[in-house]
């Protein structure tokens, strides 16, 4: 279980790099990197070169694209910015599908389910979770987060006790939503049922990126502020490990395809990759030189494309693509 | 031998036969005879001695002062050397009282004396008195006298014997009495002497040759010696001297066999005379060596009993003391080593008590009287490296750390392969110079490997805690590890326990659960933990901690407080641990289990203080820091800190800043700063917050300078962090107008120390954007800033407001292209959708804005949008226009051209025709000549009209421009009413945003808690370092000492809200100098502008 770098791309946008997410192959063409940056563009790129996919990097965002998904097709994606708009567009065209928005519910991390049927949106201060649905890009469901009962002391996140969705994962099997928040809680629903089954505790600072085990739908990763990764066991509802090792927050986390590792990005500029088996850290990438806002691994799939890949995207406005083997 | 004396019958042949082994138990009855008969007097003499040698010393005194009587005198008047004889016997015998009888020494050395003298009165040249004189002197220790009695003697006679010897013990006394090389040549002028008495008298006793050993052994020629010895004891089997000397000699050699030996002669001379000192102590020696006590006390009591030496004394006081000593009664030992001492003149004599009671008293904690013993020590042996290091030690212990140093580092020069004072010059170091400590503790270490000695765990947890210092975090924790050897912590280490493998769920962030352990000790495991191995621990769980394992430290602390419940600084530790999760009612539990430990700890008050400052309790925040005020009695600077912050902050956090109010505080603050700052003028947290006292007031020059001192003191250490300084300086650069210097210094601040992730540090760098008007970057920062910090609505605010002010003043600009206004079109639509996002998210989240005012906000936004598209349209339109311009112009040229083409051609025509009608008019020039003229006329025409036309269409198109720029000119004047209106407002916003700012203030300074308690937990942990019992807490003290100010520090950090505040109250001036003089702000605004622009 190893990484080494292939290839970096400095100054890929001409401002940081927020958000990144591998759009799987088609039958045309391999799997490729979506990226998004406060420079309000997005940028697609062709693995391993890292050269540009679009002649112009697409426009229309404002304010920062703080994240982007990818349909599990690998023909459609999305794209998020901090003025609360999505924009979903055509992955080879660039053309734009529609822009979705809910106001006054704000656009934070977003995933499509693994069927690709729906688009689930983190809603910031609306603390909801907005469901979308992928043909007609309507509005589906709101999976409301309650407020806690008691306010915590020294909570002071925005106050009353309510929620921030800051992040959201799906399960593998596609039944369950995880949506975590800035007070560190991690909420998780029965999507069919449209229902709230519990939060787990265990974080009490921002919870940015959540990933299920690509092969245990129980098994969750959570990546927070405080310098941790937990692994939960989201049905039961308890916390099975928390991994330390980065020295400032965890911004990003992803699981690799395998099931077997997963790697973190940190502010604390660097990549770990992890090892489940023995819950520890065995590899450190220190090549970026701020914040990692982003790391994902890429699917499996394509044409002949076995190697595993990561993807690292930096506050430095760099990329960087790693073997994983 | 005379066996029988013979003494005659007065007047007769006959004698009266006396044997001398049936002596009458009466002398009377012998005194009779001798007085009848007249005997002759050396007969009473012969008698006498023979009494004395019998031991019958009554009847020998008897004889001889019968025989001293004046009636003999007169009898014997002429028998001169008899009556010499019997004084001096008599006057040598009291000399021997003398001796023996010490408390009526005098009495006997004046009788003495009185005998001498009365036998110098009957003849002044007998040697024999002289040498009896000389035995007096001796006696009487007063060597030169005795020396010249012998030598008046030695004048007469060169070989008489007595006188030799007497003069060989003169010399070798005078030896005793001095030292070092001129001791010698005493000694060989006594081993002269000896020589020539054996010479003149070889068969001398015994004693001349006992003498020659002495002075051979004091010459260091021990073989001699011991030959000179055992001649003796040829001589004399049953000479106790020379057995005790010889024991000695063997017992010097210090081999097995050498004890054995010189034990057995010791015996021996203790079984022929059961009371010499010499052999009595050296017996209590071996035994006390053997350790049987009872016998050491026994014959050391004997020893003083039977021994009026001063130094058999000294020696044999220094037995019973070393005895007591070994048993641990110090007291007894104390005393008896007094009592040794006090027997001694001078500390070359014997210098083994000094040592002990220097011991002693080191033990009982008089380390003054003790450093003075162990001087005395050091005046006979220089160089003892036992004794160096006891004195270093004792420096250490008094404070003198010059001094200790000086002493431990010459211990180890003068033996470098003692670990011990390698060791002891490490500690010494490791507050002062850590390098060097470390090389020497490293020494010590390997000092110990190599004698394959077990190297003590506290020498390791030193070498680690000054690697961790360092930095050295790989080595750190390699020896830590090795100091810990085996145990259960290598199971949480392995990542056996705590993290995998077991099923632990919420015990991993439950710091207060220990089920783990209790498990762990079901299932057999040995939670074994030494209490010489928890400080070690500790500092490993330290260690963990700095290397991001926080799980594992925890559970490492909590195995701690396991097997300690009292270990106080875990709590903290894992309170701290807690608090850096954002877990603060743990945090709160676990101090609430430390003050249960103990409720006045001042670390412990100092962390719930800052706790509840995180939460918002002002009030029982400052009382716990009273409290922990009180409990180190105001001595400890840290809490003095914490109180003048806390002051700081009170001053700035009303929400209506009453003026008094802040100044009380700020005055407090102040006075607490200056306080630390006296104690201890180091104090760099303390510098710090005086440094923001003096911004507050005003005087920035002089807080740049206390800031960059700071700031550089600062930049020595990886322990002493004080990410405020750099704050605090930046906000005194902004404050003086100096932007760009402040930016750097903020964006150095934020990647140095905070990882580009603390938000208040990028809201002061928006707003120092935003002072110095670049509108862009204040933008991006504040997106930064909202990435970070998603849930803050202030941010938004201020991005909304940035946007806002950035295209109010594009439009304000004189020359802008359309591109610029389209993209100040889209800044205003994106301002608008920020602003009504902030009401809309109102009304489920109360963030603290007034909704009208963000009304307001977007009201402002809409209409600049709408003047903002007009001034699109113009500017669009005028694009059109310049185009249409160029078109018609370029039309024009073309026109131009075909006309001038049309006109050559035409001139060209008629220039032929001109020739042609020349030709005619050669013919009929006169006739035609007013016709052809009017022809002419008429074709020039054509171009003149089409001239006038193209001017009537421009003045068309002008009276347009007019028209529309009038049209213009009235909207812009309405605009600029509305506009005023506006800006008007606009002011009032900034004010409003100043409120916002103040508001956020009270935010930011929750966050500056953050900060602070950033600061406390290290100094939690340092603090909590600082307190173990062991002699490591010593060195651990050193280290948390330096770093025990750092909370203090960080909390001013918090100043840079109230700095902050300071340039929002500059604000607030400059908008009140706007506000005053309109003519300003119309300058900058836009309308004029917009008027000279279209006449353009």
């Amino acid at each position: 279980m190893k990484l080494s770098g292939l290839k970096s791309v400095e100054n890929a946008h001409d401002d940081s790099i927020w958000a990144c997410a591998w759009v799987p192959a088609t039958e045309n063409r391999p799997a490729l990197l979506l990226t998004g940056s406060l420079d309000e563009t997005v940028r697609l790129w062709r693995p391993d070169a890292l050269e540009t996919f679009w002649p112009s990097p697409s426009t229309g965002h404002c304010l920062g694209v703080v994240s982007v998904a990818a349909h599990p097709s690998g023909a459609v994606a999305a794209s998020a910015s901090l003025d609360s708009f999505v924009r979903v567009f055509h992955v080879d065209t660039n053309a734009t599908i529609g822009t979705l928005e809910a106001p006054p519910s704000g656009v934070w991390g977003m995933q499509f389910d693994p069927k690709g049927n729906l688009l689930a949106v983190a809603g910031g201060s609306s603390a909801s979770v907005k469901l979308w649905n992928t043909s007609t890009f309507e509005l589906v469901a709101t999976l409301a987060i309650p407020h806690s009962e008691q306010p915590r002391p020294g909570d002071k996140s925005g106050g009353g006790g309510g929620k921030f969705a800051l992040s959201v994962a799906w399960s593998a099997d596609g039944r369950r939503l995880a949506c975590g928040s800035m007070d560190g809680t991690i909420a998780v629903f029965d999507v069919a049922r449209a229902k709230l089954l519990h939060q787990l505790e265990g974080h009490f600072m921002p919870v940015r990126s959540l990933v299920y085990s690509p092969l245990d739908s129980r098994v969750l990763f959570s990546a927070s502020d405080d310098s941790c990764v937990h692994m939960y066991d989201a049905e039961g509802k308890s916390l099975v490990s928390a991994m330390s090792g980065h020295a400032s927050w965890v911004l990003s986390v992803d699981a690799s395809p395998d099931g077997a590792a997963i790697a973190t990005g940190s502010s604390d500029r660097t990549v770990k990759l992890w090892d489940l088996g023995m819950r520890a850290a065995v590899q450190t990438m220190s090549n970026h030189g701020d914040l990692v806002w982003g790391v994902a691994f890429r699917p499996p799939g394509g044409a002949g494309v076995r190697a595993g890949r990561l993807a690292s995207v930096s506050d430095d406005k760099s990329i960087s693509l790693y073997d994983y083997s | 031998m005379v066996t029988r004396v013979h003494i005659p019958v007065q007047n007769s042949a006959e004698e009266v036969e006396v044997a001398l082994d049936q002596l009458p138990r009466d002398a009377s009855d012998i005194l009779d005879i001798l007085k009848a008969e007249q005997a002759p007097l050396d007969i009473w003499l012969i008698i006498a001695r023979e009494y004395f040698k019998q031991g019958k010393i009554e009847q020998f005194r008897q004889i001889l002062e019968e025989g001293s009587s004046p009636e003999i005198d007169e009898y014997y008047a002429d028998v001169k050397y008899e009556r010499i004889a019997i004084l001096n016997a008599l006057a040598a015998f009291h000399t021997y009282l003398a001796r023996c009888e010490r408390s009526r020494k005098d009495e006997h050395f004046r009788t003495a004396t009185q005998y001498y003298n009365r036998a110098s009165r009957i003849d002044k040249d007998e040697p024999s008195t002289y040498i009896g004189k000389g035995q007096l002197c001796l006696a009487k220790r007063e060597f030169s006298q005795a020396g010249e009695y012998f030598n008046i003697v030695l004048g007469g006679d060169q070989k008489n014997v007595s006188a030799l010897v007497g003069q060989a013990c003169v010399e070798f006394n005078r030896g005793e009495l001095i030292y070092g090389e001129a001791s010698r040549v005493h000694y060989l002028e006594s081993l002269n002497f000896y020589k020539r008495a054996l010479q003149a008298y070889p068969h001398c006793p015994a004693v001349v040759r006992f003498g020659i050993g002495l002075c051979r052994y004091k010459l260091g020629q021990f073989e001699k010696a011991r030959q000179a010895f055992q001649r003796v004891l040829q001589l004399d089997p049953e000479n106790v001297d020379a057995l005790v000397a010889i024991g000695i000699m063997e017992l010097h050699t210090s081999e097995a066999d050498g004890i054995r030996k010189g034990m057995e002669k010791m015996m021996k001379a203790f079984e022929i005379y059961p009371y010499c000192g010499m052999a009595l102590n050296y017996l209590a020696n071996h035994f006390f060596f053997t350790g049987q006590h009872f016998l050491v006390e026994q014959l050391t009591e004997t020893a003083l009993a039977v021994c009026n030496h001063r130094l058999m004394k000294s020696h044999s006081y220094y037995n019973l003391a070393r005895s007591y000593h070994s048993k641990g009664d110090f007291e007894k030992a104390g005393r008896y080593y007094m009592a040794s001492v006090k027997e001694i003149e001078k500390p070359q004599e014997f210098v083994l008590p000094f040592y002990g009671l220097g011991q002693v008293q080191l033990k009982l904690g008089d380390f003054r009287s003790s450093l003075s013993n162990f001087e005395k020590v050091l005046e006979v042996y220089p160089e003892n490296c036992e004794t160096l290091k006891a004195v270093g030690h004792i420096y250490v212990q008094l404070g003198q750390h010059e001094k200790a140093l000086e002493t431990l580092r010459k211990a180890s020069r003068i033996d470098p392969k003692d670990a011990q004072a390698f060791l002891e010059v490490g500690e010494l170091l490791m507050s002062t110079d850590a390098g060097a400590s470390l090389e020497s503790l490293k020494t010590a270490q390997n000092l110990l490997k190599r004698k394959h000695e077990e190297v003590p765990i506290e020498l390791l947890n030193d070498i680690g805690v000054l690697y961790f210092e360092r930095g050295d975090f790989e080595l750190a924790d390699q020896t830590f590890k090795e100091a810990l050897g085996k145990g259960v912590w290598q199971l949480v280490m392995d990542g056996k326990v705590g993290s995998s493998s077991m099923d632990l769920g919420a015990f991993i962030v439950q710091y207060r659960d220990m089920k783990l352990f209790h498990q762990l000790e079901k299932d057999g495991i040995s939670l074994d933990l030494p209490w010489d191995k928890v400080t070690t621990l500790f500092n490993y769980a330290r260690l963990l901690e700095e290397l991001h394992h926080a799980e594992k430290a925890s559970i490492m602390y909590r195995l701690i407080l396991f097997k300690y419940p009292d270990y106080l600084d875990a709590y903290l530790r894992l309170a701290a641990l807690s608090k850096a999760r954002n877990d603060i009612q743990q945090s709160f539990d676990l101090i609430a289990d430390a003050l249960k430990v103990n409720d006045k700890c001042p670390n412990t008050l100092s962390l719930l203080g800052n706790l509840e400052l995180k939460s918002d309790d002002w009030v029982k925040a400052k009382d716990t820091f009273r409290a922990a005020k009180d409990a180190t009695d105001g001595k400890d600077s840290y809490t003095t800190l914490l109180l003048g912050n806390w002051n700081y902050f009170a001053a700035l956090r009303s929400e209506k800043r009453g003026p008094k109010l802040e100044a009380t505080h700020l005055e407090k603050a102040k006075e607490l700063f200056t306080k630390v700052l006296v104690l201890r003028p180091g104090n760099l947290y303390a510098a710090n917050g005086a440094g923001i006292i003096l911004a507050e007031k005003g005087h920035f020059d002089v807080s740049k300078d206390i800031f960059t001192q700071v700031q550089e003191a600062a930049s020595g250490s990886i322990f002493v962090q004080i990410p405020d300084v750099w704050i605090n300086l930046a906000h005194v650069y902004f404050a003086q107008g100096h932007f760009a210097l402040a930016v750097k210094m903020y964006q150095n601040c934020l990647r140095k120390y905070y990882y580009n992730t603390d938000t208040q540090v990028l809201l002061y760098l928006a707003r120092t954007h935003y002072e110095a008007e670049q509108w862009q970057d204040c933008k991006k920062t504040l997106l930064r800033a909202i990435h970070l910090a998603p849930s803050n609505y202030t941010l938004r605010f201020d991005a909304g407001v940035a946007m806002q002010k950035f295209s109010a003043s594009t439009l304000q600009k004189a020359k802008r292209s359309a591109d610029e206004i389209r993209s100040t079109v889209a800044e205003l639509k994106n301002a608008v959708r920020v602003f009504s996002h902030l009401s809309a998210a109102s009304s489920y989240h109360s963030h603290g804005f007034d909704e009208k005012k963000i009304e307001t906000h977007v009201e402002y936004c809409k209409h600049l949008l709408d003047a903002a598209k007009v001034h699109c349209e113009v500017a669009e339109r005028e694009e059109q226009q310049t185009r249409q311009r160029l078109e018609a112009a370029r039309q024009a040229t073309l026109a131009e051209e075909a006309r001038r083409k049309a006109e050559e051609q035409k001139k060209f025509q008629l220039e032929r025709r001109k020739q042609e009608d020349e030709l005619k008019k050669v013919m009929e020039q006169e006739e035609h000549f007013e016709r052809v003229k009017e022809q002419w006329k008429t074709t020039g025409s054509t171009p003149a009209s089409k001239r006038k036309d193209r001017s009537v269409l421009e003045d068309e198109e002008g009276g347009n421009g007019d028209r529309k720029r009038r049209r213009g000119g009235k909207r812009k004047r309405k605009e600029k009413r509305q506009k005023k209106r506006y800006e008007d407002e606009e002011d009032d916003m900034e004010d409003e945003h100043e409120e916002v700012d103040a508001r956020e203030n009270r935010g930011r300074e929750n966050a500056q808690d953050h900060l602070l308690a950033a600061g406390l937990e290290d100094s939690d942990a340092e603090d909590d370092m600082a307190e173990t019992i062991s002699s490591i807490s010593r060195r651990r003290r050193a280290w948390s000492e330096s770093e025990d100010d750092q909370p203090s520090g960080r909390r001013p950090a918090a100043s840079p809200a109230d700095e902050r505040e300071n340039s929002a109250g500059l604000d607030d001036s400059d908008a009140e100098i706007d506000d005053e003089p309109k003519s300003n702000r119309r300058r900058r605004s836009g309308g004029n502008v917009f008027d000279d622009d279209e006449e353009d």
